[in-house]
């Protein structure tokens, strides 16, 4: 298993290698690290402008053309209640599977591809990352590095990407 | 296993419906032709087909009932009974159980037996003589012309056990009676077989039943069973047989030639030998001299005018024309061509090429839309089927409302988008229904009006610009004007100081409730249905419009896009941002003037059109935008309409008209008011299509100003 850590760049649901979801992508979000389940993964594209959609929460930055899909993208800074920042070359969006919906996720920049055991992983603390802690799954840790591992469905299905209009103010 | 059937038995209910269709269709025509044998066939064997198919899958109620039914048409076909009205509408009750059979037979639903044990019994009380328990293997010998002094002979055949010890061979007896004649029909009795445990593979178990068309008497047929006389059980019993004069086709089995040569029975050159010998019935009757030369030339005539294909029932699959499919072939392949030349351009391109590169971007853009059009194209469907159901129908409302009408359908070649013609059915049945019910007077009040005592119901599609028009015209009495308005007052629609063009008190009927007649009746008058019709083309996409003379008769007109992936829309621009409106609902754009404008405190601005005031939103506030400009006189108003409803929508300016494919927010998203759904731009970005009924919501319901 562990020998597998850095072959699966190429991160596309066909090439991912079944892993109990102890393999996650992980991506930076200002100092911090964050993970994914690599199998909720469906690609990864550089950041191309958005359209913008009226009347919702300032985190939807909008739709994006992909390959025909009309995909919904959200500002994960704007989510977490972090400050937004310039996008450079390394703004990317990942493109996630969430209950058969297609997603995009703005983040900084992506790292890895990180293998973590299950003991490896506790469970989230009451405080010390920037984040409303029910977004995640617990807290990884992969040799010197700890990446906070999110919870893909309650992120991307609470109330504003699947209900009607609540706008907040 | 059955789970291994269960796609065939999909293809059976599409088949079964196909069939049920050509049935009805067939039973209505033959009202009015009542003696055409190829119509009566064509009953016949959709009827066969359901009953074979149904066997096989073991829908016995099914097959049971069908039987029934196939032979009340046997009868008809044989002309051992004449078609009459009554038998007509038993058949076309049975017609309906036979449906709600086969819905319980794809549901697993049970079925309303004594109904169906009713007309069974009906149908079996109804013919002559007691239909023949067995089921018919092989087309009926009544089809087959035969030449005076044929006999049939029925031979039943059990050879004894220790046939093959003797070195006989079965075949060859079967082979033997058929070098006699004709062998219609031939049956397997496997009754005598043991358990495979028990089996002997050397005793014979088997007997046939088999009936043979000779020309030979009965001593000839005895005499091959010479050599086993002895311990068989034989019978052979000699029906003489009379001519029928029927110039039948066989029906989807195959013929019984075939089907002896494929088993070995007789030889291809015996068989050509047999038919050889056939006459055709028309020379037959000539030599009889029952009919003239002429009369069969003319029969035939008729004959071959009256196998037009039968039209094809509605079906989740698309057929499509190969010739459809061969073109699309041919225009990926020139894709193809002028993607690779582009490429093969690209990889070594020097600015001196340029005008040969546009060339072929225009090139690919030709190939482009033409692919689109004709892919578009292969989901057009001829409106014919949503027609269909009606000749059927207004049968029926004539009869239930004791009026006389003829239904005239035109313009079924119409092609539209298959889940348009889906969804227009309902909305059609109603207006038709309406027409007949509301429309058309009684017979007694249409000749007191000076009008033929027939009631007209005309049904027309056309295509119109980018969009489909279907009409239901009546020649009735014409919408009641004053009736309607008095209604409309009293619940409440309208008030009295109101003054309303005919257009909107016309539309008042579209109201939900509304309903003038006198008296509620089984087919309409409840005030359900007209609401509903509006609401569903509008759902489509669709506008409806009505026409209406006093005395003369009421035109509904409905108009539908005619896709609804695609629609013409107006690309306008607030600020950095790119919205389509649905050209259907654009009335006008303007650029108003400072004294066109007027606002009210406290309830928004309003913009003098012609004397109308109609309310004005202002997109970037609805869609809290930051626009180019705030200032109306400088700005765009489009005056956009829906469910008669105006408002006039402020936008910074209008770039152009295009088609644009809708997709749908819901897959990845969720709805978001005021959007029906979004596109992709000409440049690769997503456009949003106004839902003008959402706008409207929302400036009502003052979302905006939280902003």
């Amino acid at each position: 298993m562990a020998e597998q850590e850095f072959a699966n760049k190429e991160l596309n649901h066909q090439t991912g290698i079944s892993t109990d979801g102890s393999q996650f992508l992980t991506f930076q979000l200002g100092e911090e690290l964050y993970g994914v389940d690599i199998l909720r993964v469906q690609e990864i594209k550089g950041y191309t402008a958005v359209t913008r959609i009226p009347n919702t929460p300032a985190h939807i930055k909008g739709v994006l053309n992909l390959r025909g899909t009309i995909v919904p993208i959200v500002e994960l800074r704007t989510k977490f209640g972090m400050p937004t920042i310039e996008y450079t070359m390394f703004t990317v969006i990942v493109v996630v599977v969430v209950k058969e919906k297609i997603m995009g996720l703005v983040v900084d920049a992506v790292s890895d591809v990180l293998d973590i055991d299950k003991k490896d992983i506790q469970p989230a603390p009451q405080f010390g990352a920037q984040v409303d802690v029910s977004f995640l799954n617990g807290i990884g840790k992969a040799g010197d590095k700890l990446v906070a591992l999110l919870d893909m469905d309650r992120l991307l299905t609470d109330g504003d990407m699947t209900e009607s209009e609540k706008i907040a103010a | 296993m059955s789970t291994d059937l269960s796609h065939f038995k999909d293809a059976f209910f599409e088949e079964s419906q196909e069939h049920l269709t050509t049935i009805e269709e067939g039973l209505l025509q033959l009202e009015q032709r009542p003696g055409d044998i190829d119509l009566l066939n064509r009953i016949f064997r959709g009827a066969h087909s359901i009953k074979g198919n149904s066997g096989m899958f073991g829908f016995t109620a099914v097959s049971q009932f069908t039987h029934k039914m196939e032979s009340v048409l046997d009868q008809l076909r044989s002309s051992q009974m004449v078609v009459t009205v009554a038998i007509t509408d038993l058949l076309l009750q049975s017609l309906d159980c036979l449906k709600t059979l086969i819905d319980c037979a794809r549901t697993g639903a049970a079925p309303d037996e004594a109904h169906v044990a009713a007309l069974g019994g009906r149908l079996e009380a109804c013919q002559g003589t007691p239909a023949p328990g067995q089921a018919t293997a092989v087309p009926a010998a009544d089809e087959r012309s035969l030449p005076p002094g044929t006999h049939r002979f029925t031979i039943t055949w059990a050879p004894p056990r220790y046939l093959f010890q003797r070195g006989l061979d079965p075949a060859q007896f079967l082979k033997e009676l058929a070098s006699l004649g004709t062998v219609t029909h031939l049956a397997l009795d496997a009754g005598r077989l043991p358990v495979l445990m028990e089996l002997d593979p050397e005793q014979c178990y088997l007997g046939w039943t088999l009936e043979l068309e000779t020309g030979k008497d009965l001593k000839v047929i005895d005499a091959v069973f010479d050599f086993v006389r002895e311990d068989s059980t034989l019978t052979i019993v000699d029906n003489p047989v009379e001519t029928h004069p029927t110039a039948a086709v066989s029906d989807g089995a195959k013929p019984l030639g075939e089907i002896l040569v494929e088993t070995g029975v007789v030889s291809q050159t015996q068989l050509n030998q047999a038919l050889s010998q056939q006459k055709k019935v028309g020379e037959i009757l000539v030599e009889q001299k029952v009919a003239t030369p002429e009369q069969i030339s003319e029969a035939l005539k008729k004959q071959s005018e009256c196998t037009v294909p039968a039209k094809k029932a509605e079906t989740p699959s698309i057929r499509v024309d190969t010739v459809k499919i061969d073109r699309l072939i041919n225009l990926v392949g020139e894709l193809v061509i002028t993607q690779s030349m582009l490429s093969d351009l690209g990889s070594r391109f020097e600015m001196s090429q340029l005008p040969v590169l546009l060339e072929r971007v225009a090139q690919l853009e030709r190939n482009t839309r033409e692919i689109q059009e004709r892919v578009m194209g292969i989901r057009m469907v001829p409106i014919g089927n949503a027609f269909s159901r009606f000749p059927r129908l207004v049968r029926d409302l004539s009869g239930k409302a004791g009026k006389k009408i003829q239904l005239i359908l035109s313009g079924e070649e119409t092609e539209l988008d298959k889940t348009v013609i889906e969804s227009i059915g309902d909305p059609l049945t109603h207006l038709v229904r309406n027409s007949a019910d509301h429309g058309l007077e009684p017979p007694d009040e249409r000749l007191a009006a000076g009008k033929p005592e027939q009631g007209i119901i005309r049904l027309n599609a056309f295509h119109e610009g980018g969009s489909i028009c279907i009409t239901v015209e009546d020649d009735g009495r014409g919408l009641n004007r004053d009736k309607i308005l008095a209604k409309g007052i009293k619940q409440g629609l309208i008030a009295e100081s109101d003054k309303l063009s005919d257009e909107q008190i016309w539309m008042l009927i579209f109201k939900p409730g509304f309903s003038t007649a006198e008296k509620v009746t089984d087919v309409s008058g409840r005030g359900v249905g007209m609401d509903v019709v509006k609401r569903n083309i509008e759902g489509l996409g669709g506008t409806v419009s009505i026409k209406t003379v006093t005395g003369k008769g009421t035109t509904f007109t409905l108009k539908l896009p005619l896709t609804l992936a695609i629609i013409e829309g107006m690309t306008v621009r607030v600020g950095q941002d790119t919205y389509i409106v649905p050209l259907l609902s654009i009335l006008e754009s303007i650029q108003p003037k400072r004294e066109m404008l007027k606002s009210i405190v406290g309830k928004g601005e309003l913009v003098n059109v012609r004397g109308t005031y109609l309310p004005l939103m202002r997109l970037y506030d609805v869609f809290r935008l930051e626009p180019e400009l705030s200032d109306p006189t400088k700005a765009i108003l489009l005056i956009l309409e829906t469910e008669g409803e105006r408002v006039a929508v402020m936008v910074d300016e209008i770039l152009g008209q295009q088609q644009v494919v809708i997709k749908s927010m819901e897959q990845n998203f969720r709805k978001i008011e005021g959007v029906a759904g979004a596109t992709i731009l000409g440049d690769g970005t997503v456009g949003f299509i106004l839902d003008v009924r959402g706008l409207l919501n929302i400036s009502r319901n003052g979302t905006a100003q939280a902003a």
